[in-house]
């Protein structure tokens, strides 16, 4: 690196005017390309992050321009706050379930699509549907479906049944969390079978081609080639699977509130409460800034573990 | 072909991210910008809705003409003046009724616009926040009195009008109305959103069949309750999802067995005053009983009232009876008029014999005075009133708002106004029986979760998710508002 480096101050001192002239203009250009994704990131990601673990120093209830300080009082708060941990519990189930259920499905329909080839096109947009539509549309839709009162399950269970069958699914712990993770599956799985999809296509044909002359079955070629090539993105999409379903807001939300009784509460749907509807910003800005630090962390350590497996 | 058809879907799916990232902000944005254009363009709709009710209050309109002439008002500024408003009224009369007015304020004072602006109730107080604590917020709001109006209020953005209320003509509004209205003895709101109450609301048809009369005490409710299982029937529809639904049973409770006693002294937690106090008890105790006889249908805490699912209950002949607030006459004749007439009937929540007989007082009543009120935020780049746009948005909610027409409206659409006279020219007849409740209350108690401070109503709801799931005792209900409650009070 340095050698190179040296290299370069070398050859520098060698151009002539019209080379540095290039170089000059070439930096400018990155500047001038680079300057509004900065500028948008600093203005929207790393200020609202600094500004969020500023108010977390504070007790203020979101609309007043008195701020108090309070030091490190609510952080405090936070390491003895049992609905803080409790959702956190919450979002640790939803993410080892998001991750076992939305990867695997997602790989299996993608490879099921990927062997099948053309003629299962219509499967492919079929199965994507669920993605496109957004997650306030899913909640309401979910929230009729599971609904006691006339719900898919209430109404084919009172068919098998016979006589008014009630299954209650988003009205009692511990089924409403499942319930949850079940319609979240069913939101992000179809991401994962174009990622992987898109992961298959990747993979040189002329690989294929070499398996098949030496003999490869498709499910062998598959099995000992593809899925092993596909790695790095299994990886990745663990990643963005378990960083979604920690930072999860938007649907739960809407579909159940948190509810019952705290029953389906994440962090984000207990920052949203104690920010906007309790009036205590400085609080949740401190809930919010426990999560991105827990995020970071269990992000981190899980890439960890993952080279290393990767390493073998 | 493969990575075409991969690119395409991948295109389409952060196009459609896109797309919704801008409908969510853009939604926002463009109910902010053509407001004016919207008042419009549905102002000449309402001509043509609007005729008939418009026809009804004539005849008291011709004694309002030109609203506010000979009356004791501020004079209004002839400076050219916008005024930014927020509400509510996204659909529906509503948004008629109160368009309405602001297009008559308009046609009165031209050199005044009112930017008027209907937010979605869903993230309305979120909105407000944000706009609060960013400089952007209205001149003028509504919201719901109680905790919250307190807080804006302490947080500079709440004009007090004490004075002006005092000097100026407004209408003659209830004495409740004016209390929820104020807050540390200032008057800090106009109520224009009409009163409700809360009822049982019951199925007359199937009284009728069963030959059961309408309860005056809580054993005979309890009595119609088994009659009705019996029967075949679920006695009450509730969608305890919303929470604050199955809190209308809890608060009934509390005030038959104790009047306002209990829970006032629970609010202070002074003098021994304790959610685990006796009627608590008994209210807790009374709705897991209920609860387990089966008097509400199963799956309660799944449904959601917002998407009509109590009243779905109703009209399927699932459920007989619904304790609710008084808008239901409205949502429910909006859904079927007829069915409506022919079915529905309203009694008032029955009484606690044995309390009675000890002299607690039964006729405290739950509900709200005001329902909406608007509060100004009229100030100087220096801090100092903007007594120019106070003034003129004083004129506008009460002279406007509140006006004959407005309250002719509001009547014709089943919502009563919190001003002194109304109760005699009503004629649906359940419309009359919730004013008749309301009039002769000794005490209006406001909803639980509006008059208790904004983090114990989170415990409160919660809770009362968990007393209809039996998953706490009454006793762990109390302790945990109790806990929640001196947070509260302490800091």
């Amino acid at each position: 690196m340095v050698s190179r480096k040296g290299d370069n101050v070398a050859q520098n001192n060698n151009k002539n005017g019209l080379a540095r002239a290039r170089e000059k203009s070439t930096t400018k250009a990155a500047a001038v390309f680079l300057f509004p994704a900065l500028f948008l990131i600093a203005v929207y990601m790393i200020y609202p992050i600094i500004d969020t673990f500023t108010t977390s120093a504070y007790s203020w209830n979101g609309i007043s321009s008195d701020k108090i300080f309070v030091g490190i009082q609510n952080w405090k708060t936070l390491f003895s706050d049992m609905t803080f941990w409790s959702s956190f519990g919450h979002n640790v189930v939803v993410m080892v379930f998001s991750i076992l259920l939305q990867i695997p499905i997602g790989m299996l329909l993608a490879t099921f699509l990927d062997a099948g080839g053309k003629k299962f096109n219509l499967f492919k947009v079929i199965w994507f549907l669920p993605y496109l539509m957004s997650s306030v549309a899913i909640a309401f839709l979910f929230s009729y479906a599971l609904a006691t009162n006339g719900g898919i399950f209430s109404s084919i269970a009172s068919m098998i049944k016979g006589g008014k069958v009630t299954v209650d699914l988003l009205g009692r712990n511990p089924h409403a969390l499942f319930s949850v993770i079940g319609v979240m599956a069913w939101q992000f799985t179809p991401f994962y079978m174009v990622y992987f999809i898109a992961g298959y296509g990747n993979i040189d044909t002329s690989i294929y081609e070499a398996a098949v002359i030496d003999g490869a079955t498709r499910g062998q070629y598959l099995r000992t080639i593809a899925i092993p090539l596909l790695g790095p993105i299994f990886k990745t999409a663990c990643t963005m699977s378990l960083i979604g379903s920690l930072k999860y807001f938007d649907m739960i939300w809407n579909m159940t509130g948190g509810g019952p009784a705290g029953g389906t509460e994440l962090m984000a749907t207990y920052m949203y409460k104690l920010s906007f509807q309790q009036f205590n910003m400085g609080y949740g800005s401190c809930v919010a800034a426990g999560m991105f630090l827990l995020i970071t962390f269990i992000a981190l350590v899980f890439q960890k573990i993952f080279v290393v497996k990767e390493d073998y | 072909m493969k990575r075409k058809f991969v690119s395409i879907i991948l295109a389409t799916a952060l196009i459609g991210t896109l797309l919704t990232g801008c409908g969510g902000s853009g939604s926002d944005g463009t109910t902010t910008q053509p407001a004016e254009e919207e008042t419009e363009a549905s102002a000449e709709t309402e001509a043509t809705d609007e005729t008939p009710a418009e026809e009804e209050a004539a005849p008291s309109e011709d004694a309002a003409a030109g609203s506010t002439e000979g009356k004791n008002l501020p004079e209004l500024t002839t400076e050219p003046l916008t005024i930014n408003l927020w509400d509510i009224a996204t659909e529906g009369s509503v948004k008629d009724i109160q368009e309405g007015a602001v297009k008559r304020f308009m046609e009165d004072y031209p050199n005044i616009t009112v930017n008027q602006v209907h937010q979605q109730n869903d993230n309305y107080k979120q909105q407000l926040i944000v706009a609060m604590s960013s400089g952007q917020a209205p001149d003028m709001y509504i919201h719901w009195g109680g905790g919250p109006m307190a807080e804006y209020y302490n947080s500079g953005f709440v004009n007090d009008i004490t004075e002006m209320f005092n000097t100026y003509d407004h209408p003659e509004f209830i004495d409740a109305a004016v209390a929820q209205s104020s807050y540390d003895g200032k008057v800090l709101a106009i109520p224009f959103g009409g009163l409700s109450g809360c009822d049982i609301f019951y199925n007359k048809t199937i009284f009728a069949e069963l030959g059961l009369e309408v309860p005056k005490t809580i054993e005979e409710l309890e009595a119609i309750c088994d009659k009705l299982i019996e029967a075949g029937y679920v006695p009450f529809s509730l969608a305890n999802g919303s929470k604050w639904t199955g809190s209308m049973y809890y608060m009934y409770l509390v005030a038959r067995h104790s009047g306002n006693a209990e829970f006032d002294a629970a609010y202070a937690q002074e003098n021994g005053g304790t959610f685990t106090s006796d009627a608590f008890i008994y209210a807790g105790e009374k709705i897991q009983d209920w609860v387990k006889k089966g008097y509400f249908p199963e799956g309660v805490n799944s449904l959601s009232t917002d998407d009509g699912q109590d009243r779905a209950l109703l009209y399927d002949n699932t459920c007989v009876m619904m304790l609710h607030g008084s808008w239901q006459t409205r949502s429910i004749s909006d859904d079927n008029k007829e069915w409506y007439d022919a079915n529905i009937g309203v009694f008032r929540f029955p009484e606690d014999s044995e309390a009675a007989a000890a002299g607690v007082p039964q006729n405290v009543e739950i509900g709200t005075a005001i329902g909406n009120g608007f509060s100004f935020n009229c100030w100087n780049a220096d801090g100092s009133v903007d007594q120019a746009k106070l003034d003129a948005c004083y004129v506008l909610a009460t002279q406007y708002y509140n006006d004959d027409t407005y309250n002719q409206e509001q009547l014709a659409s089943g919502t009563i106004p919190s001003i002194k006279g109304f109760e005699t020219t009503i004629e649906d007849p359940n419309t009359k029986v919730v004013a008749d409740v309301f009039f002769s209350a000794s005490n209006v108690q406001l909803w639980y979760d509006q008059y208790l401070p904004a983090s114990v109503t989170e415990v409160h709801k919660d809770c009362m998710t968990e007393l209809f799931g039996l998953q706490k005792t009454p006793e762990e209900i109390g302790q945990a508002h109790d806990t929640a409650m001196q947070a509260a009070i302490a800091e």
